[in-house]
């Protein structure tokens, strides 16, 4: 049973997590330089519509952007690790992180959905449904067609 | 033709559509479709999602200049996709500040001097869901080669395939599958455009229910039936080569090199557009037509391109050394 041959669903899997785990990193740094450049930025040239949109960012509560940034590093981790998980047919880092990275991340999308203020991705809308898609359908995989793959 | 049988074709496709997920194509397809369907929607809807934010009192008045704005926002698109207009044309219609324009008073809808058939997608039915499915329609014959290209070069090159036909014949097989990948092709895009209308429905609330609905409905059964010959062509390339990395090159480059072709081949010489009814491009989008005439024979000329590409694969696949 150790050496069964890993199907080629498990492998897409594991490129799609390594493909997220990449947003992630983006997301990161994104979220870091806007945290960082906000109360510098100079609004001299600029019209009053974007002085008050940046104002009001700059309102925005610093400690949002760092549990944005916070769940973004916790989803790079369990992406990456249970990528390498789906490689290895592992019944620990594949099946049992997949599924704390899926449960996490249809949580963590409605929370930021409902928590969040809109400027930093806040809100409910087909984003929304977009980043709860691939969570969903990990747990769903991971519980019904991958089931007896990740045995090791 | 004799050896088929109903009963092994349907076992055949009930398991391919289960195991396509697991073969990774599958996979790689509801990411993408549902990925492409969500953004492409996404694109349409979000300046309209601001402007409501903006108004604010959706009141039945506003609704009707909220859809009066939408329709002058689509319109372009529509336009330039059932050839009202040319690309040049349409650059020139195209508002500066997309805000504003749908802020001006909306232009009274028997004034609006739209032909019949842009007419009935934007002012009869609902405007943004008709551009959606509009987009749908350009970009998923591109997607469903994810899906459809291994449907048996996988199986030929591994020999794999040997095993099965111990128990069947080769056109149950070929057929099993085809039907296979249409199921899952088919949930899909019923996926995809449920979450738009549910969306559409639930959080802009701007058409009636019963009308999004309707047009959702007539848009699935469109988009299902516009896949066959794409997936048909699929199955003739993917029965005839033996590589599944070959058969997925070639069905991309056919697919969108038939378009290329005549798109840029009648800049040199006007007839070449008809290059385009190679595959459906050419006739697709009567599929949303408001004449039952051109309803038909869109819909007809589906189901003849998907016998056309279906029916020589079937032959080379029966031929062919396995």
């Amino acid at each position: 049973m150790d050496d069964k041959k890993r199907p080629g669903g498990l492998t897409a899997l594991a490129v799609i997590n390594f493909i997220f785990a990449g947003f992630d990193v983006i997301g990161v740094i994104g979220l870091t330089v806007s945290m960082t450049m906000l109360g510098k930025l100079p609004t001299d040239g600029m019209t009053a519509a974007q002085k008050a949109q940046i104002q009001e960012l700059q309102n925005i509560d610093p400690s949002i952007f760092t549990v944005n940034i916070g769940i973004n590093v916790i989803f790079f981790v369990l992406l990456l690790l249970s990528g390498i998980g789906y490689l290895n047919q592992k019944k620990s880092l594949g099946r049992m992180v997949g599924n704390i990275y899926g449960a996490l991340g249809v949580i963590g999308v409605i929370a930021i959905a409902t928590i969040f203020p809109q400027e930093v991705g806040g809100g409910f809308g087909i984003m929304s449904i977009i980043g709860i898609i691939y969570p969903a359908l990990t747990l769903i995989l991971l519980n019904t067609t991958f089931k007896d793959d990740l045995i090791n | 033709m004799e050896t088929l049988s109903a009963s092994h074709i349907r076992i055949i496709a009930y398991y391919w559509s289960r195991y396509i997920v697991r073969s990774g194509s599958g996979l790689a397809y509801l990411m993408i479709a549902l990925i492409f369907g969500l953004f492409s929607a996404q694109i349409l809807i979000m300046p309209v999602e601001k402007f409501i934010q903006q108004k604010q009192d959706v009141s039945e008045s506003n609704l009707q200049n909220i859809r009066y704005s939408i329709i002058n926002i689509e319109k372009p698109i529509v336009q330039y996709v059932l050839g009202v207009k040319s690309f040049k044309e349409v650059g020139q219609d195209l508002p500066n500040d997309l805000m504003n324009t749908m802020i001006s008073k909306p232009v009274a809808e028997d004034s609006m001097g739209f032909d019949r058939w842009t007419s009935f997608l934007l002012v009869k039915r609902p405007a943004l869901l008709s551009a959606i499915f509009l987009i749908l329609f350009f970009g998923m014959p591109f997607v469903v080669t994810y899906l459809a290209f291994n449907q048996l070069s996988g199986d030929v090159q591994s020999r794999g395939l040997r095993y099965l036909l111990l128990k069947t014949e080769r056109g149950n097989i070929y057929f099993g599958r085809f039907l296979g990948t249409i199921v899952f092709s088919t949930l899909v895009t019923a996926l995809i455009i449920a979450v738009i209308t549910f969306y559409l429905a639930m959080k802009l609330r701007i058409y009636p229910a019963m009308s999004l609905i309707g047009w959702s409905l007539h848009g699935f059964m469109a988009l299902s039936l516009l896949m066959l010959p794409y997936i048909a062509l699929c199955a003739m390339i993917s029965a005839s080569i033996d590589s599944p990395m070959l058969s997925f090159v070639v069905a991309n480059l056919i697919i969108p090199g038939v378009l290329i072709t005549a798109a840029i081949g009648r800049i040199a010489w006007a007839p070449l557009k008809y290059i385009n009814y190679l595959l459906p491009w050419g006739w697709q989008n009567h599929l949303l037509h408001p004449s039952p005439i051109h309803l038909l024979m869109a819909l007809l000329g589906c189901l003849v391109y998907t016998a056309i590409f279906l029916m020589p694969g079937y032959y080379i696949f029966e031929k062919r050394d396995l």
